[in-house]
């Protein structure tokens, strides 16, 4: 039955395929946009912005559709891209989870290389906070006061896959220091812990984190990023605090199902090459102090590998069992 | 006043409007939740002024709590995951014919909490968002763990049999990624498990889809009690509101000290504050017969919570659910800053927000009111038309929330388990209470083991866990001391 049903998938999605084809590919119906986490989550604000910004700027005759396909780090709307084999109305946003939960989870068989490559769209910083009322002046005075207490300092992040672990983890190789990693579902709980009192640090976004130093509430030790921010010009980066580890930013781009042709992947690209060069979206990125990462296809790939060898490196050494 | 003085402006009374009465039918129609709603909305708000869009989105939230209720009530099937309780005693009264009575005091004990909420959100937040910050997991773990006594106060006739529906709810909260480890539990190979189970599938499977199935096999016409004619009797009584008054200040109180906890959720408020009216009443034995302090306080808590949920968020910029999140991503997207400062800086629309959702309960008070009667109607309708719109809505509803069919199989498994728990006269209450308290408490009680380095007494080290854990002991022992009481007094008798 599903078989058949995938035959059916594929004949129909062929022939629209080749009508494209025939004409340079032009989206016929409403884009829809897969994300993997609900509404407000991550991906899912930087697809509505973005549909908003391409409609701003007229980049496309229809309008883009967020939907939300959450569940299994991003397992769930990877497979959903996989079975929308061929269809030239579905692009998805993904993270670096995406190529992350197939390396941690059976389930998730549909890892980004099986999809269709588009885009790297942004490079997502971060900055190491502690509260103002925290005896740490600088990254080494964390680094030594958990040398000095092994396992009792604590950071609250995202869960173990994250960005915030692994810039832990590379922190905690290359100093020999050891703290405790406290996984919390969202965003918000983090930051109340962080506030709180009861965890020590916390890998932030700049945004997020500029209000709270406005307000007096946390001080940056460091940023984890290759230059200074614009928004941060006195905070050291990683490498320059005396840390030689890579600086680890989130990673978010384009995909699109399988089976597109090479056509629709070079409209995509020029859509989003012209997004990226627009005066909305130099504002965005200022606004959220990220990172222009604009990859076309090609070196998308090439950085899939990259990325996945790297991080089933650090969850080695984070001891977590990886299954691919 | 300067709230007011944006409020009342003609085109944000208009929003208002707008919002609260999508509010209502969000919250009618199981499925399609407020944060879906406010995300599909949010293009257009950028054609609107912020202040008209925040009030309108604000609206849409409170006013789902609103519409909430009444499936839960006429049909069985919880709109929203925090009208589950609901269904208790509300689903109770509408066939003892007094559905009305029962939309009524929801509507009422809502606008009543809903408008303490605002006031709370008004008078407190910034001190009472410093003090929710004390607040970390072994303290939400030790609320989780109150909110679990509860179930000893849900239980029918057999405590063994509720702690049984209990631990099956608590392994269903299992199933899914484990967040610490990312290792998958009790997926079976399947990738939809992967993200667990929702727990309105649940709910609606085990009340709805249950009730329906229970009424299939009576021969003789269902034992639904007629609607009576006239207003008068489709309206709560004096005797009602007068039973409602302690409900009605347990919900606004317990439901907004929840909603300023990031880490908890409405869906929690309204259990905790059906068992505390409960565990207080005098008439605890008759609770799940149709009581309507069932209602009234469940519903309260729901609504207040709302203006407890925007406490984190407006003065920290921290969002504790779903929709709070949409929210913020709203205030992010139109170009504000939320957070600790966003209040002082913009106090126009803070202020106007605040007076807004005193205009908007008022509004859906005038709104729902003239409704119940039309509502209680829909339980006019003979069983052959009645239970098939039940299970119509029911697949309808989750097949939207979700789009997959899936969790439209999962439902009928859940409505069959709903349905044999019945005929083995295993209550459905429990089973819910430790599937939504399940997840969060695990992952509450294995972060505070990672704060402390393994070592329990963490969770009665710090003051504010000892005393709720204290709280959940006493709340264990309810029936103890019931039984000694009955076994003493059948002493002295004899």
């Amino acid at each position: 039955m599903k078989e058949i049903a995938a035959l059916a998938v594929m004949a129909f999605a062929g022939s629209f395929v080749e009508v494209a084809f025939a004409q340079g590919f032009q989206p016929t119906r409403p884009i829809e946009v897969v994300v993997h986490t609900g509404p407000g989550g991550g991906s899912d604000l930087l697809a509505r912005a973005v549909a908003l910004m391409v409609e701003k700027e007229k980049l496309l005759p229809v309008r883009m559709q967020v939907v939300n396909k959450t569940g299994g780090g991003a397992a769930v709307a990877a497979a959903y891209l996989a079975e929308k084999k061929g269809d030239p109305n579905t692009i998805g946003f993904f993270t670096g989870v995406w190529l992350t939960s197939p390396l941690t989870s059976a389930e998730a068989r549909v890892s980004l290389k099986d999809l269709t490559p588009v885009v790297r769209l942004v490079l997502e910083p971060a900055v190491i906070a502690v509260k103002t009322d925290a005896p740490y002046k600088t990254l080494a005075d964390f680094v030594a006061a958990a040398r000095q207490h092994p396992g009792q300092l604590k950071q609250s992040g995202g869960s173990i896959t994250s960005r915030d672990n692994v810039v832990r983890q590379l922190l905690q190789k290359h100093t020999g220091a050891r703290w405790a990693f406290i996984s919390f579902p969202g965003g918000g709980e983090r930051m109340a812990a962080l506030l709180g009192g009861h965890v020590n640090m916390m890998v932030i976004e700049p945004a997020e984190a500029g209000e709270h130093i406005r307000a007096g509430n946390i001080r940056v030790l460091a940023q984890v990023s290759d230059r200074r921010l614009s928004g941060f010009p006195d905070v050291p980066t990683l490498k320059e605090a005396g840390f030689d580890v890579p600086a680890v930013p989130q990673v978010r781009g384009v995909v699109a199902p399988p089976g597109i042709p090479k056509e629709n992947v070079a409209y995509w690209e020029d859509v989003f090459l012209k997004l990226t060069r627009s005066n909305s979206w130099r504002k965005f990125l200022d606004d959220n102090q990220f990172e222009d990462g604009y990859q076309n296809a090609a070196e998308l790939a090439r950085f899939y590998d990259e990325f996945t060898d790297r991080m089933r490196e650090i969850l080695k050494d984070a001891g977590i069992k990886t299954v691919r | 006043m300067q709230g007011f003085a944006v409020a009342l402006q003609p085109a944000n009374l208009l929003w208002c409007l707008v919002g609260v009465v999508l509010g209502t039918v969000v919250g009618i129609m199981p499925g399609l939740g407020p944060p879906a709603t406010i995300a599909m909305l949010l293009p257009l708000t950028f054609l609107m002024n912020p202040a008209g869009a925040m009030i309108m989105l604000a609206g849409i939230y409170y006013g789902a709590k609103y519409g909430g209720s009444t499936t839960s009530i006429l049909l069985n099937v919880p709109g929203e995951s925090a009208s589950v309780v609901t269904c208790l005693d509300g689903y109770q009264m509408a066939r003892q014919g007094r559905a009305g009575a029962a939309l009524g005091i929801a509507a009422i004990a809502s606008f009543i909490a809903g408008t303490v909420g605002v006031l709370g959100l008004m008078l407190v937040a910034p001190p009472l968002a410093k003090v929710a910050l004390s607040f970390s997991s072994p303290e939400y773990f030790a609320l989780m763990a109150l909110g679990l006594a509860m179930v000893v106060l849900l239980a029918g006739r057999s405590m063994v049999k509720a702690l049984l529906a209990m631990l099956a709810g608590l392994w269903i909260a299992g199933i899914g990624t484990d967040l610490f480890s990312t290792t998958s539990r009790f997926t079976f190979g399947r990738m939809e498990l992967l993200s667990g189970v929702d727990f309105v599938v649940v709910a609606i499977g085990v009340f709805a889809i249950a009730e329906v199935l229970a009424n299939m096999e009576a021969r003789e016409e269902t034992r639904l009690l007629p609607v009576p004619k006239g207003l008068r009797n489709l309206l709560p009584t004096v005797q009602d509101l007068k039973d409602c008054r302690f409900a009605f200040a347990n919900g606004s109180v317990v439901g907004f000290l929840i909603g300023v906890l990031p880490g908890a959720g409405s869906t929690i408020a309204s259990f905790i504050s059906y068992g505390l009216e409960k565990a207080v009443s005098r008439r605890r034995e008759r609770f799940g017969t149709g009581v309507v302090e069932g209602v009234a306080a469940p519903e309260g808590a729901n609504n207040s919570e709302t203006g407890g949920a925007l406490v984190p968020l407006l003065t920290l910029g921290i969002p504790g659910s779903g929709t709070t999140a949409v929210l913020l991503a709203a205030l992010v997207l139109w170009g504000f800053k939320p957070g600790p400062l966003f209040i002082p800086e913009n106090p126009a629309l803070f202020w106007g927000l605040v007076a807004s959702m005193y205009i908007g309960n008022v509004m859906l008070l005038i709104l729902n009111l003239p409704l119940v009667p039309a509502f209680a109607q829909v339980l006019r309708a003979p069983a052959f038309v009645l239970y098939p719109v039940i299970l119509g809505i029911s697949i309808v509803g989750v097949y939207s929330a979700s789009g997959s069919l899936f969790d439209v199989a999962l439902l009928a498994a859940f409505g069959l388990l709903g349905y044999v728990m019945r005929k083995l006269d295993y209550p459905a209450a429990p089973l819910i209470l430790g599937l939504v308290l399940g997840g969060a408490m695990e992952r509450a009680l294995r972060q505070s083991l990672m704060m402390s380095e393994g070592s329990l007494s963490i969770l009665v080290a710090r003051p504010i866990s000892a005393v709720m854990l204290s709280l959940a002991l006493l709340i264990l022992l309810i029936p103890l001391f019931t039984k000694v009481n009955a076994w003493r007094l059948r002493a002295l008798d004899s």
